[in-house]
C-alpha cells in the first residue's frame, strides 16, 4: 500500500474513470474546496474485509441522481427514474469504484470480500463511530453539484505515514 | 442461429446496462431473461432454453461462483458458456473463475468488450460486430 497521497491519487484516478465509463459523468477534481453538506446528499456506503479493512462512501449532490440513473439505465431525458431505480445506480456505482480502488492501491494478489452496497439513511451520519477520520477524500465537480468519496480503512496504522 | 441469454445480477440497473450492452452488439440475440441472483438464476435455467449465462459474482442468497459450480454440476446446464461481469479484481478469484470455465469482463465495461467476449467464448468468429444485424 501506498503513502496517503498516492492513495488520494488512485481514489481521484479510479472515481474519474468510472464515473465516466458507467455513467457517462465528467468530473473534475475540487481538492481545495470544503467537503460538501452531507445533510443535503445522498450517499451510499460499501465495507470490505481483507487484507485491510473499512469502508468506502459515496456523497452526491440529490440534484445529479436523475442524469445519473437516467445515463445509466440509457433512458431519454425526459423520462423520469424512480427513486429505487437513482439508489440502484448509486449502489452500482461504488461498487465498481470499490472493486477497482482496492487493488489499485493494495495489489492485484489481494483478496478481499466487498459487502452489499447501503444508502445511508436519511438523517443518519455517514461517519461511522468506529471509524471516525478517513484516510483519503476525493471531492469532486460534475456537472449537477458536486461529489465526494470517503475511504475509510480500520486501524490507520496499517497505511504508511505521509 | 439467435442466442437466448440469461443475465444474471443484484442491481437492475446493472441488468439493464447489460441488456442495452447486448442490443447494440450486433449480436443475434433471441429471448433474453434476467434474474437477481444465482438461485433465481438457476430456476430461469430450468425452465428455458438459455444458450448464454451472463453473472455477476456478489450476489445475495446465492452468489455466482455457487450458481456456476451448480450449473457445473447439472448435465443439462454444465456446457452453457457463462460470461462473469464483475468488480472482481483479484488474480487469485479471477483463476479460480476461468478454471470453471468462465470468460470474464471487469467493471466498468464497453459494449465492445462484451461482443467480443461472447463471440470468443461461443466461437461466433470475427469481432466487427456487423454480422447477422442485417
Amino acid at each position: 500500500m501506498g503513502t496517503k497521497e498516492q492513495i488520494k491519487e488512485t481514489l481521484y484516478n479510479v472515481a474519474e474513470d468510472v464515473l465516466e465509463k458507467l455513467a457517462f459523468i465528467f468530473s473534475f477534481p475540487e481538492d481545495e474546496r470544503d467537503q460538501m453538506d452531507y445533510t443535503t446528499a445522498v450517499a451510499t456506503r460499501v465495507s470490505f474485509a481483507g487484507p485491510f479493512s473499512g469502508a468506502l462512501v459515496m456523497a452526491i449532490a440529490a440534484e445529479a441522481l436523475p442524469e445519473l440513473a437516467g445515463n445509466m439505465l440509457g433512458i431519454d431525458e425526459d423520462e423520469e427514474t424512480t427513486t429505487e431505480q437513482q439508489h440502484d445506480a448509486l449502489k452500482e456505482l461504488i461498487n465498481v469504484v470499490c472493486g477497482n480502488l482496492l487493488p489499485a492501491i493494495s495489489g492485484k494478489q489481494s483478496v478481499f470480500n466487498v459487502n452489499m452496497p447501503e444508502i445511508v439513511p436519511e438523517g443518519e451520519s455517514i461517519i461511522k463511530d468506529d471509524r471516525p477520520q478517513p484516510v483519503s477524500v476525493a471531492k469532486m465537480d460534475i456537472d449537477e453539484g458536486q461529489c465526494d468519496l470517503l475511504l475509510f480503512i480500520d486501524g490507520e496504522t496499517a497505511i504508511q505515514a505521509d | 442461429m439467435s442466442i437466448n441469454v440469461l443475465i444474471v445480477d443484484d442491481s437492475g440497473v446493472m441488468r439493464a446496462m447489460i441488456l442495452k450492452s447486448l442490443r447494440m452488439s450486433g449480436l443475434p440475440l433471441g429471448e433474453t431473461h434476467q434474474a437477481a441472483n444465482g438461485q433465481e438464476g438457476l430456476e430461469t435455467l430450468s425452465q428455458h432454453w438459455i444458450d448464454l449465462v451472463i453473472a455477476d459474482i456478489n450476489m445475495p442468497v446465492m452468489n455466482g461462483e455457487e450458481m456456476i459450480e451448480r450449473m457445473k454440476e447439472n448435465t443439462e446446464m454444465r456446457d452453457i458458456p457463462i460470461v462473469v461481469i464483475s468488480t472482481e479484481g483479484s488474480k487469485t478469484r479471477l483463476e479460480q473463475l476461468q478454471q470453471k470455465g468462465a470468460a470474464f469482463i471487469h467493471k466498468p465495461f464497453t459494449p465492445e468488450k462484451i461482443r467480443d467476449t461472447i463471440k470468443d467464448i461461443m466461437k461466433l468468429g470475427g469481432s466487427d460486430g456487423n454480422q447477422g444485424t442485417n
